[in-house]
């Protein structure tokens, strides 16, 4: 107990208390001169202005896109559902500054690929499209965002009991209009927290803002706050805008969690009948050709991209004269910034994802299980790192660490701290979904037949979530391991990870490395996942021999 | 081989609220059948985790054979009381087969393994799971978890053994015979089971003691029959079964008996309830309480009683094993009666209305 709040308030509470103090210390003590400038300072509220509009429009196309992919998947019968399914995990799973990479080389303004095919050999130059846009922004951001739109809308589709259709088609509602009138009010509220799921992760993303941004003059909150970082660093400034993204960050939040909180009566038909099926007959085909089309925007194209770019001696020279593997060999063998960046990375991930968890597992565990002075308290600020975007938290760490004696400042122990704060919700989440699945009584029924408290978690409580909370390591580490939006302003050189290095060759211009480290990246979390789902299927309960 | 006394036993959950249980007193005897009865919410769950030692009273001690066990200031905890609880779920667990499930309680108590095959072996036999030992709970029926919910509390032979509502999840069929699977097994181990549920014809099958417990209170404790035949109160009575309440008044009390007239003329010599307030006092009106088993109908007719009650038939349905008659009497009140089947009227039949006296209670009139 006290050691999980004593973890918090170093992790969360006093970074967040040192962003406060040092938002309103001007020159001469207390002031609210830095707020003062933001609000004046075109160069601030237009960043402001700037992450709105990008998150809005993103929200928007996540929901163009997710909710009809989702509708596809569990209510009709379009086919390839697996397709569809594995076409939102593998865009959620992509890192973001990935996908804008490799848009870039497809769409750079002059050397991107398809810019090419169109004016040169298509000779049809209106139809260059320059990414460096806002418009481009969208479409990379969006290709992350919109399977939270498709995650909330299909567990919401699925668990609309059946019988609450059932009752409008007998009463002699057709099924179109049943949808609308019943499924759709029924289903909305989780489909507008996902959006704003969406928003909320869109406006949060560092990468992408400034490998699309930056070079289209679109300073957003996160590349403005990376840029006040520049020397002289202005500390006061970017705490105050830190707050300011803050403020939006937690007011998206708190409206998605009231949404949310109104989609609790579709659960309530309970174990009710699997709604069915509405047959598309041909349309079905279009629905799934939509999908083909997301997968080859969201997935084909930005891996052909990057693997063809990674094999290639030179980018421009033809694909089969040019094969190579010598981008790999330099990333991985030869190059120490790359191999000190993926021994960085992996380190800090796993240790990560653990203490997150562990963290996580301890607070769910006295919010379930005890009648804890505060457990309540302690629960909610486990939650608060979910209002703060990733530059915020580095923000919030560097101004507490230096303000201590330890020089912490570009260690690999300031990253782990940003990460396992960052992810201590995810632990949480993972925790007590898990330890929600086991009933108090199963934990009783060893008390009272003697076992102390110690043998009980270990024989009965550890046992029944150990896959729960495997499922919320990988969770964890997933993200941990592709991170960029704190650690770009608190790795040095011998603390540098994957995601950093990816960000630095790219903006150094070696393009082939880049997509090298990119595609072994995307390795290691498909690793990840791959090892979570045999293992997870390994430890969990084993498989009945009923059937 | 355990006798719990309950003393002025109170729990408050939240501050302020009404008391889940308040002020409960309870000698339960040792190798005894006793069930916490009453309706949802009355604290039954609350007492039963109180004895268990997972919720620490208010005030009040629970002591087991004298030793105190629960007390506001100290609580020993529940592996340490030596005691078996089962559970309304079963709660068996799921990663464990039956085996592992059962020997979990004697691992606990640092029984030799080679002692712990054999005991794991005479339980199955006992609940009638030999060949089960392998079983995931998933392949389990019902029925079957709740027998190795049952052994693995019995295999560490506790004292006393709480079960809350371990029947309440299963059909009627097998809840009829685990009844009376466990009353045998109580017979046989001589442990003291204290029961939970509010099925109040299961608490009358089981028990050799019923505790009925109301809002928190305990209303009543006494063996089956003392309970449903002389209930201690108006609640009680109607908490135990079917029962007709008839506007009286009482003409003169003579120690444990008064003379009463029902609406309608019909005087009687009934039993006042133990401890009778001062309520039920010469010239009050109160109502009478007859079960419908207990009315009996005839046909009126010439030989008819001067001052019988007399009434029309309104409703008729057969249950089987028993005519259910509904009887408009003087006053409107409606009586529910029970015939043999083969005493039959039809509706609108006029009919004279006997009570046996003995089997008749006054309470003071609902409401006031
Ligand atoms: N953990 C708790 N926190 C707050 N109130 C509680 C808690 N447990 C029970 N209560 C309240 O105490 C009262 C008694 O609850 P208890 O569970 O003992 O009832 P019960 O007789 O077992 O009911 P049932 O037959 O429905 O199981 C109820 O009003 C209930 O709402
Ligand atoms: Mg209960």
């Amino acid at each position: 107990m006290a050691g999980a709040a004593a973890a918090l308030v170093v992790l969360v509470v006093l970074p967040l208390a040192s962003l406060f103090v040092s938002s309103v210390r001007g020159e001469g003590g207390f002031s609210f001169e830095h707020f003062q400038r933001v609000a004046e300072r075109r160069l601030y509220y237009q960043a402001l202005i700037n992450s709105l509009v990008l998150g809005a429009w993103t929200g928007l196309f996540s929901l163009l896109i997710g909710l009809p992919l989702a509708w596809a998947v569990a209510r009709t019968n379009t086919p390839g559902q697996g397709f569809l399914k594995l076409t939102a995990s593998l865009s959620y799973l992509t890192p973001p500054f990935l996908t804008a990479i490799a848009y870039v080389d497809l769409f750079g303004p002059n050397s991107g690929l398809l810019n090419k095919f169109v004016r040169d050999t298509l000779d049809l130059p209106f139809l260059v499209f320059n990414i460096f846009s806002m418009s481009g922004l969208v479409l990379v951001t969006v290709l992350h965002t919109f399977p939270f739109v498709y995650l909330l809308a299909v567990s919401a589709l699925e668990s609309v009991d059946a019988s609450y259709e059932e009752s409008a088609q007998i009463l002699g509602a057709g099924t179109w209009r049943t949808a609308l009138q019943i499924t759709a009010p029924l289903v909305a509220p989780a489909v507008l927290s996902g959006t704003l799921l969406a928003f909320v992760n869109a406006i949060a993303l560092f990468g992408s803002q400034a490998i699309i941004g930056i070079p289209g003059r679109i300073y957003t909150l996160p590349t403005r706050i990376y840029a006040l970082f520049d020397y002289p660093p202005q500390h006061g400034l970017a705490a105050a805008l830190s707050l300011v993204f803050v403020a939006i960050t937690v007011l998206a939040l708190v409206l998605q969690r009231a949404y949310l909180a109104r989609r609790s009566y579709v659960i309530l038909g309970g174990k009710g009948s699997r709604p069915q099926r509405i047959d598309l007959g041909r349309w079905r085909w279009a629905v799934f050709g939509f999908g083909v089309l997301v997968f080859i925007v969201a997935i084909a194209a930005p891996y052909f991209a990057l693997i063809t770019t990674s094999l290639v001696k030179s980018v421009g020279l033809s694909f089969f004269d040019n094969f190579t593997l010598v981008h790999y060999r330099f990333v991985l063998f030869e190059y120490d910034v790359t191999q000190r960046a993926i021994v960085n990375s992996l380190l800090l991930a796993s240790v990560a994802a653990t203490l997150a968890v562990l963290i996580g597992g301890i607070i769910g565990w006295i919010d379930l299980r005890t009648t804890a002075w505060g457990r309540k308290l302690l629960d909610y600020i486990s939650l608060v790192p979910l209002g703060l975007p990733g530059i915020v938290m580095a923000v919030a760490l560097i101004q507490f660490w230096l303000a201590t004696p330890f020089p912490l400042y570009g260690t690999l122990l300031i990253l782990l701290l940003a990460y396992v704060a960052r992810y201590i919700p995810l632990g949480v989440r993972a925790a007590n979904a898990a330890l929600r699945q086991v009933d108090g009584s199963l934990e009783e029924s060893a008390r009272i037949l003697g076992a102390s408290w110690g043998m009980t978690v270990r024989r009965i409580t550890f046992p029944l979530i150990r896959s729960g909370l495997l499922a919320g390591w990988v969770l964890v580490f997933v993200p941990a391991i592709q991170e960029l939006s704190a650690s770009i302003l608190l790795f040095s050189s011998s603390s540098i990870t994957v995601a950093v290095a990816v960000y630095n060759l790219y903006e150094t211009g070696y393009v082939e490395p880049v997509a090298a480290l990119a595609i072994i990246n995307m390795i290691i979390i498909a690793l990840a996942v791959w090892f979570a789902d045999a293992f997870g299927r390994a430890a969990g309960p084993r498989p009945s021999t009923m059937q | 081989m355990a006798r719990i006394q309950i003393k002025g036993l109170t729990k408050r959950y939240v501050e302020g609220a009404m008391a889940a249980i308040h002020d409960l007193n309870l000698e339960i005897a040792d190798n005894r059948f006793v069930t916490l009865l009453g309706p949802s919410g009355c604290g039954k769950t609350t007492t039963l985790r109180l004895i268990a030692g997972f919720v620490t009273p208010d005030a009040g001690t629970i002591a087991v054979d004298g030793v105190v066990l629960s007390s506001a200031d100290a609580v020993v905890p529940p592996e340490r009381r030596g005691m078996g609880m089962v559970f309304q779920n079963y709660a068996v667990w799921p990663h464990k087969t039956v085996f592992e499930n059962i020997a979990f309680g004697l691992e606990a108590r640092r029984t030799p393994s080679s002692e712990i095959a054999g005991r794991v072996a005479r339980m199955l036999e006992l609940v009638g799971l030999a060949g089960f030992e392998r079983r995931l709970p998933s392949e389990l029926s019902g029925g079957q978890q709740q027998r190795v919910a049952l052994a693995r509390s019995l295999v560490v032979e506790p004292g006393i053994l709480l079960l809350d509502e371990p029947l309440s999840n299963l059909d009627a069929k097998l809840r009829e015979r685990m009844r009376s699977e466990l009353k045998e097994l109580q017979r046989r181990t001589g442990v003291t089971f204290v029961y939970v549920t509010h099925d109040q014809a299961e608490a009358l099958a089981l028990s050799d003691e019923i505790a009925v417990i109301e809002g928190g209170v305990l209303q009543q404790f006494g063996p089956p029959r003392q309970v449903y035949a002389r209930p201690a109160n108006r609640g009680v009575a109607d908490f135990m079964g079917q029962i007709n309440f008839l506007p009286t008044r009482i003409l003169a009390v003579s120690g444990e008996t008064a003379r009463v007239v029902v609406d309608g003329g019909l005087e009687l010599a009934v039993h006042l309830p133990a401890g009778a307030p001062a309520e039920l006092a010469t010239g009050s009106e109160v109502d009478l309480a007859v079960r419908p088993e207990n009315v009996r109908l005839a046909e009126s007719g010439p030989h008819e009683r001067p001052g019988a009650l007399t009434g029309r038939i309104a409703d008729v349905t057969f249950l089987g094993n028993a005519n259910e008659y509904v009887a408009t009497v003087a006053g409107g009140t409606r009586l529910r009666v029970q015939t043999h089947p083969s005493q039959q009227f039809a509706v609108g039949d006029s009919v004279t209305v006997e009570f046996d006296p003995t089997e008749c209670t006054i309470f003071k009139p609902a409401g006031r």
